[in-house]
């Protein structure tokens, strides 16, 4: 019997995928996670509004954008009595103390990108966003969204140099 | 579109046909742009290298949880989420200690003379070695043993690698079979974690509690599984 696979199987599918683009707009792994909870139980709620055929990763990865920026204002506001974030903290429960530290870096470089950059920089560097699919996923000119992206990638060179 | 835009619009493979081979043919013949371009690419590689560690790691338990509502029971996933708030606050602490010590192990394991270390550097990685090593291999949870080294729990990852948590005299942490070694995947100093009450509550170091909740896929095993799975070289 041919069926298609079902939303949550598709869902389960992508997870690594929606880890991935929650660490490289998060501060942390811990906060990398708890978006992409958040994400996950939001989807779920709200799976009834997905059009089956239509493409789920694009639709999971605009409920990831939203709640991140929801999320990024309200710490925005709490933000100027923190600690900036930790820089270069590896994660103890990643393979090789290199490449942990390696993604911490890379990180807390990210982090210091404006959110307009990042989320740019983002789904087209590291997801494989096409220009146009991700100014359909942010809802902005396809011009605004190459422009934040020559920003962005020009800021990350000089921040990351060229190891 | 400036000739900026045109240019990493090409870099990224957005242009076709006559705008690309214009963009093309003047990075060929200015090698200034050349290596602008190649500096870029390596940039992007090296983006995609360290996220793609994230993609390689089993997903953490309460977001598998998360995903799977309609398979699992209710009342369970609550209690996950439950698990996973409480412990969110502490994982920046234990993520700066781990990597704190984990790097000054590095080094003193660089050191010759340390044949006595609990733990040993190879390609990178951390392993048990000496007397952690053979507590690993030997020691059941279920039966305390007169030496220096408790372990604490037994468990699985969602990839079936069997993990033990272990704690010494100035140290407590995880390790998880890696062929037939032991890897260590987290390491923290003894009361170096939340202090007083939460302890005492919860038995563990909250620093490497927090890592087996995110690490351990199920139950921890109960004393028959732990010596089953001994008897199998911990596969």
């Amino acid at each position: 019997m041919n069926q298609l696979p079902s939303f949550e199987d598709e869902l389960v599918a992508l997870l690594p995928r929606l880890r991935r683009f929650a660490h490289s707009l998060s501060r942390s792994p811990a906060d990398a996670d708890d978006l992409t909870q958040a994400t996950v139980e939001r989807a779920i709620r709200s799976s009834g509004q997905w059009t089956p055929g239509t493409r789920l990763d694009s639709w999971l990865y605009r409920i990831m954008r939203n709640l991140w920026i929801d999320t990024a204002r309200s710490r925005a506001r709490k933000q100027a009595f923190e600690a900036p974030p930790e820089e270069a903290a590896g994660v103890g429960d990643r393979d090789g103390i290199e490449e942990s530290l390696e993604l911490a870096r890379i990180m807390a470089a990210m982090q210091r990108l404006p959110d307009e950059q990042r989320e740019v920089v983002s789904l087209i560097l590291i997801e494989g966003f096409g220009y146009r699919e991700a100014a359909e996923l942010l809802d902005l000119p396809i011009g605004t969204v190459s422009s934040r992206l020559v920003r962005g990638r020009t800021a990350l060179l000089v921040m990351v140099g060229e190891r | 579109m400036s000739d900026d835009d045109k240019f990493f619009a090409w870099l990224d493979g957005e242009l076709d046909g006559a705008e690309a081979a214009d963009v093309a043919a003047r990075v060929n013949s200015d090698p200034e742009l050349a290596a602008i371009a190649d500096r870029h690419r390596a940039m992007q590689a090296r983006l995609k290298t360290a996220f793609d560690t994230v993609v390689a790691e089993p997903v953490p338990e309460p977001i598998r949880a998360a995903a799977s509502v309609d398979r699992g029971n209710v009342v369970d996933l609550g209690v996950r989420r439950d698990r996973v708030r409480r412990t969110i606050p502490v994982l920046p602490q234990w993520a700066t200690i781990a990597a704190t010590l984990v790097l000054g192990l590095f080094v003193g394991a660089q050191i010759p003379g340390h044949g006595d270390s609990p733990v040993q550097v190879r390609s990178g990685a951390l392993y048990a070695a000496a007397g952690l090593d053979r507590a690993l291999d030997t020691q059941l949870a279920s039966a305390p043993s007169a030496g220096p080294i408790r372990i604490g729990l037994t468990f699985r990852t969602s990839d079936g690698t069997v993990c033990r948590s272990f704690t010494g005299n100035a140290a407590t942490g995880l390790a998880c079979r890696d062929d037939d070694r032991w890897r260590v995947r987290g390491l923290f100093e003894a009361g170096e974690g939340q202090g007083g009450e939460y302890r005492m509550a919860a038995g563990m170091d909250p620093n490497l509690a927090a890592l087996v909740g995110s690490t351990m896929a199920g139950e921890p095993m109960d004393a028959a599984q732990e010596r089953a799975v001994r008897e199998r070289g911990w596969r």
